[in-house]
């Protein structure tokens, strides 16, 4: 997966059309960041990175590029 | 020696709180949402004088109109909503059930995965030949348990109660079992005082966690993150296990019934370990996460509803508080 697809991604989830989304934006500031969006977002790592995310690590992630940094860039194409 | 479930009956307590009141509750709260992605429409409430012991004995009344309470010799009463630390509740139940004194009789604590281990005990007790005739119970009402502002919990769960009776029968059975125990995850789903490590909080403020939830150190407390990420990485493997020890494909599963937890954790399990949409039972909306109540209640809405027949093998799998989980195949 792209880094760009995977932004296309988070935007399904969180339910934005607007397309001023991009790594710097901070999800917690966005409306569709609720505690479903969360566990889809798990989910989404799960089955494209196929890697656990503790609820510990995530309470630091902000911005997209937060989290694409807790994935491991090195994991998307 | 045949051990099998021979009948099913479940109470649900009389109020109601549907999505429609939880939105006039918490206005951010989408009651659409809500339906699509969690599954839920409504979820039942005990009243506060009614408690798990009170909805346990409406269950069992149930069963017991037409069977018959002089054979039975053991009852086991799961809950983690007791009336009392001491005595144990099912000595309660035995007593307002007017089952016969010479009964075995025991609590035992377990949530999510209670109805797997109830049906292991069950058949070790027939199969040991300790007992012929057993009344499993299930009954919890974490609504007690939960602050009046914690958006998601009380969107989650509901309060209900169902009993089996399990006995030796010719056609059917109840398979092989396997369990996991994992301590680690103790505090990701706890009520954190009343018992002797905290036995009154040490602090009584309100946590607001996540935003928008508030609670207090007497008030469940569940990490969803936290619980999702033992399922996803738990329960496929319990699965593999389960069918493995059973000697069965899951070509060859009817049906398969998981602890009815949210639509949400079932879909995605679901698809992960491919598992055809037309033999995954997925149903709370009327319900709610009933707990330990939800495998029965669901079992029974499958044999009422013609989902599951008489020889079907159906696929069981429990997970969840403790970490603890366990799964069996049964043949109804």
């Amino acid at each position: 997966m792209t880094r760009a697809e995977f932004i296309e991604r988070l935007k399904d989830i969180m339910q934005i059309e607007e397309n001023d989304i991009d790594e710097d934006t901070n999800m917690r500031n966005l409306a569709g960041f609720d505690s479903l969006a969360v566990l889809s977002i798990i989910a989404l790592i799960d089955e494209h990175f196929q890697k656990t995310i503790r609820a510990s690590e995530f309470k630091n992630v902000t911005t997209i590029k937060s989290l694409i940094e807790l994935i491991g860039p090195e994991k998307f194409e | 020696m045949n051990p099998t479930i021979i009948a099913i009956e479940y109470f649900l307590p009389n109020i109601e709180i549907d999505n429609q009141q939880l939105e006039k509750e918490f206005p951010d709260w989408d009651s659409k949402k809500i339906e699509d992605k969690v599954g839920i429409k409504t979820r039942h409430v005990v009243q506060a004088d009614e408690t798990a012991l009170d909805i346990a004995l409406k269950a069992a009344d149930k069963i017991l109109k037409y069977y018959n309470k002089e054979l039975i010799d053991f009852l086991l009463f799961c809950t983690e909503s007791p009336d009392y630390f001491l005595p144990p509740n099912a000595c309660l139940l035995q007593d307002r059930l007017k089952l016969p004194t010479s009964i075995g009789a025991l609590d035992y604590n377990l949530g999510c995965s209670g109805y797997i281990y109830g049906l292991a005990i069950a058949k070790g007790l027939i199969r040991a030949g300790i007992a012929k005739s057993i009344l499993l119970i299930m009954a919890e009402t974490y609504t007690k348990y939960i602050h009046k502002r914690d958006k998601s919990n009380r969107t989650i769960f509901g309060d209900g109660a169902a009993a089996t009776i399990i006995e030796s029968f010719e056609q059917s059975h109840i398979g092989e079992f396997v369990f996991g125990t994992d301590g680690s995850g103790y505090e990701n789903l706890i009520v954190p005082c009343g018992g002797h490590r905290e036995r009154k909080a040490h602090y009584h403020q309100e946590i607001e966690d996540p935003p928008g939830s508030f609670r207090t150190r007497q008030n469940l407390y569940m990490n969803g993150q936290e619980i999702f990420n033992f399922t996803i990485n738990n329960v496929p493997r319990l699965v593999e296990q389960v069918l493995l020890k059973n000697n069965i494909t899951i070509d060859q599963i009817d049906c398969v019934v998981f602890h009815q937890a949210n639509k949400y954790i079932l879909n995605y399990l679901r698809k992960k370990m491919g598992i055809p949409q037309e033999k995954f039972y997925i149903n709370m909306e009327q319900t709610g996460n009933t707990v330990s109540a939800t495998i029965p209640i669901a079992l029974k809405d499958c044999l009422t509803n013609n989902i599951i027949k008489k020889g079907d093998k159906v696929l069981l799998v429990g997970f969840g508080v403790g970490y603890s989980w366990g799964g069996t195949v049964i043949s109804i």
